[in-house]
């Protein structure tokens, strides 16, 4: 095999070496810059996680073996976080229902659809820090946007959105679906787009009225944008931390409003046990890993292509 | 042919450089010529930041012949902590840094912080003129405890958390200003609350209140002034279930549940305490040392304002915490006997505590560090009006000190790995604060969890 490769390297021209020479030296920066922040870190951080270092100790002085993870395991806090950030995750399906039902208003030849579209996109394209800032405001107990209009509407004073252990999950879920819709109406448009026009035309000669070709058309041949909002959805919703920081700053009262990765920089960072958030950072790996692993397997039984 | 290699060439040489900026130490001890280059890394705000500034430039000038230059790095507060455990990982500390009282402990054993009193001692430099004692001993460590041996840092300062009083309010409600001298029990502080807590729009709901209490600062001192404390003397014990405890904490959540003379949690979550105060709202508000210039500008808080003492509680003794950062040097420093001088400059330079006390500038941001100054010149820069301090400046001053009528003193988290455990007690309080847990089930709760989480803070510690 060797020899075969060394007369491969004879048979070719100086010019094809000396291309081959370049091509390895441009490859070789990103792939250093991988090594040094991806794979070094990486590694550096599953050492870390099986000792209790603190960031200004000596990790092998430190060394704990698998106690930090087994501590997870029975770490109360823990589970919290994970259903909390579990509970968040059902402004996924919401944001894509809704996503779906805009997409659909907005995929017709109407006035100010692309002003329409252009809205719906801002939040997008907007800091997340300075839109979760604007809702604290829309969500302040006393004087918010939303608590004035359930007063006007109602007679009642809303409720206490970011200070309620029940309130602030649907809070942080409201603002989670406003900030995603607009990346959903546009994948939701673009796969709207994409489905031959034939199809409704066939089933309409066969008598299928709107319900039908939405049911037995448009669902089908989306759900291949469906899968891809879903894998996303899941994998930035075990994420989920600028929000809570910015809306929550403590996490909420009795730590209500906290996710994952919330508590993650709040073990690692606030009380200095790098050791323990980066034992829970590769247990958010793994999780984040088998969920969307159930995701790719089932994708089969529902995910349907035009071909 | 040429040319595009050298282009080629170049284009790799910047991208790996590119990725590369910003990694690595920048030598900053190293010296030139035989004369120093110092780095400095704190936290100021734009005030003080101007005044260290020139501090840190008028002893380079003036030490010209040992000094090359001082790199001066100064981050916010929120970001200080988190900067500094990344140049201890990556080994590049600066010369000069801050410590807190907290971290004494643990930066000496790990050997990141220089022992100061050997240097101090051989260059004759006594700290017996400091204002603060408490404070500086605090930056004392034995090789086990805190408190005494060795000084490892020098105070920037030592600051109080009093209490002040709305005089306009009080005007208003034709009240005598509280006595500076003898602090109001509880029972007293609740009936001036209540006459301070009113609708003054007449819309049929409060807008005024006798104070405002924020937990996480405010409720030591209803604590501490009934006897009771967060943790045992060792520091390991967590003593929330005593009796003591319990009573001061019933007392404070009764200001706001029973006789309800502080907005309620839900209000809270409206509009913040400190907003409330200097919005006019609250007759009574904290008042930390470096509050001192904000409450004194007209734009922030247009009201007649003075300092007072929290309410007593069984001891009869009105109690808060104080608080201090320090300068310390860094182990690795190559220039240790400069950098000790440098920070034994600013921490007691007359001229340097003149400009943070306010003396010459008439905003204070600090007390000086120097008693002689702290009792002659500040006080009669107060007296005269040429400082815009509160005239009861013998608060501060009192708790600082220590009187039979006024107790400063440390948080019992100063004393521990982390505060992790204490975050605990604040994590579901405002639920008691709301009415819907009792004080003592709530305790009963949280007081096992708050110890499991000291345990392993210390385990952890020990290891």
């Amino acid at each position: 095999m060797a020899t075969a490769k060394r007369e491969t390297k004879k048979r070719m021209s100086k010019a094809a070496l000396r291309e081959e020479r370049w091509g390895r030296l441009f490859v070789a920066s990103p792939f250093v810059g991988f090594l040094c922040f991806m794979a070094f870190p990486i590694v550096f951080a599953f050492i870390a996680s099986m000792s209790t270092w603190n960031g200004i100790n000596s990790i092998t002085d430190n060394f704990v073996g698998l106690q930090n993870y087994i501590d997870l395991l029975t770490d109360a806090k823990f589970w919290k976080v994970i259903g909390n950030t579990l509970i968040y995750m059902i402004g996924i399906p919401i944001g894509m229902i809704l996503a779906l039902i805009l997409a659909v208003g907005m995929n017709r030849k109407m006035k100010g659809v692309k002003i329409l579209r252009t809205i719906y996109y801002i939040p997008v394209v907007s800091s997340l820090v300075a839109v979760a800032i604007v809702w604290m405001w829309v969500f302040n107990y006393d004087y918010g946007l939303l608590n004035t209009a359930i007063k006007a509407i109602t007679g009642q004073h809303g409720p206490n959105w970011l200070g309620d252990e029940f309130w602030v999950k649907i809070a942080i879920i409201i603002f989670m679906v406003w900030k995603g819709l607009g990346t959903s109406i546009i994948l939701y448009l673009s796969g709207l787009q994409s489905i031959p026009r034939d199809y409704y035309e066939a089933a309409r000669i066969d008598g299928a009225n709107g319900l039908s070709l939405f049911r037995h058309i448009t669902i089908p041949l989306v759900s291949p944008v469906t899968f891809y909002l879903l894998i996303m959805g899941l994998i930035g919703g075990f994420q989920v931390f600028v929000e809570i920081m910015v809306m929550v700053p403590k996490g909420g009262t009795n730590y209500s409003a906290a996710t994952i990765v919330f508590y993650l920089y709040d073990k690692a960072f606030s009380n200095r046990q790098m050791g323990y958030g980066s034992a829970m950072a590769f247990l958010l790996c793994i999780l984040i890993f088998i969920v969307t692993l159930i995701n790719f397997t089932m994708q089969d039984k529902w995910v349907k292509t035009i071909d | 042919m040429k040319l595009k290699k050298v282009i080629a060439l170049a284009t790799v040489t910047a991208l790996t450089a590119a990725m590369f900026t910003g990694c690595g130490g920048s030598g900053k001890s190293a010296s030139t010529d035989g004369k120093a280059n110092l780095s400095v890394f704190i936290f100021a705000n734009d005030h003080e930041s101007e005044i260290y500034n020139k501090m840190f430039e008028e002893y380079k000038n003036t030490h010209a012949d040992t000094i090359n230059k001082i790199d001066v790095q100064i981050t916010t507060q929120d970001e200080y902590s988190t900067t500094l455990t990344g140049m201890m990982t990556a080994g590049d500390l600066p010369d000069i840094f801050y410590v807190g009282p907290e971290s004494v402990k643990e930066f000496v054993d790990e050997g990141y912080i220089e022992d100061l009193q050997p240097i101090l001692d051989k260059a004759g430099i006594t700290t017996d003129g400091l204002s603060a004692q408490e404070a500086l001993n605090s930056y004392r460590y034995d090789g086990t405890e805190t408190g005494s041996g060795d000084l490892y840092a020098l105070p920037k300062d030592a600051s109080v958390f009093s209490y002040a009083y709305n005089k306009d309010l009080f005007d208003e409600a034709g009240l005598a200003y509280p006595d500076p001298e003898n602090p109001y029990t509880y029972d007293e502080f609740v009936e001036v609350c209540k006459q301070l807590t009113k609708d003054t729009d007449g819309d049929g709901e409060i807008d005024q209140w006798g104070c405002g209490t924020a937990d996480t600062f405010m409720m030591y001192q209803y604590i501490w002034s009934n006897g009771a404390s967060f943790l045992s003397d060792d520091h390991k014990t967590v003593t929330i279930d005593t009796p003591e405890f319990i009573d001061a904490v019933q007392k404070y959540v009764d200001l706001t549940l029973v006789h309800q003379v502080t907005p309620t949690v839900e209000q809270d979550t409206s509009l913040g305490v400190y907003q409330r105060w200097l919005a006019g709202q609250e007759a009574f508000y904290a008042c930390g040392t470096w509050d001192v210039a904000a409450f004194e500008d007209e734009e922030t808080f247009p009201f007649n304002w003075d300092l007072c003492g929290y309410p007593t509680m069984s001891s009869g003794v009105s109690t808060t915490w104080l608080g201090t950062v320090g300068f310390c040097v860094s182990a690795k420093s190559e220039n240790k006997d400069i950098a000790a001088d440098l920070v034994s400059y600013v921490s007691t330079n007359e001229d340097g505590q003149k400009e943070l006390s306010g003396i010459t500038t008439g905003e204070s941001i600090q007390l000086p560090n120097i008693t002689s100054l702290a009792e002659g010149e500040f006080k009669e820069s107060i007296a005269s009006g040429d400082l815009a301090f509160p005239l009861n400046v013998d608060v501060f001053f009192n708790y600082l000190g220590g009187t039979d009528k006024y107790e400063g003193r440390f948080m019992e988290s100063t004393y521990t790995p982390n505060a992790e455990w204490l975050d605990l007690f604040f994590e579901g309080f405002a639920n008691v604060k709301n009415g819907s847990e009792t004080v003592a089930d709530y305790i009963a709760k949280v007081q096992p969890q708050m110890q499991d989480s000291l345990d392993t803070a210390w385990a952890n510690a020990s290891k």
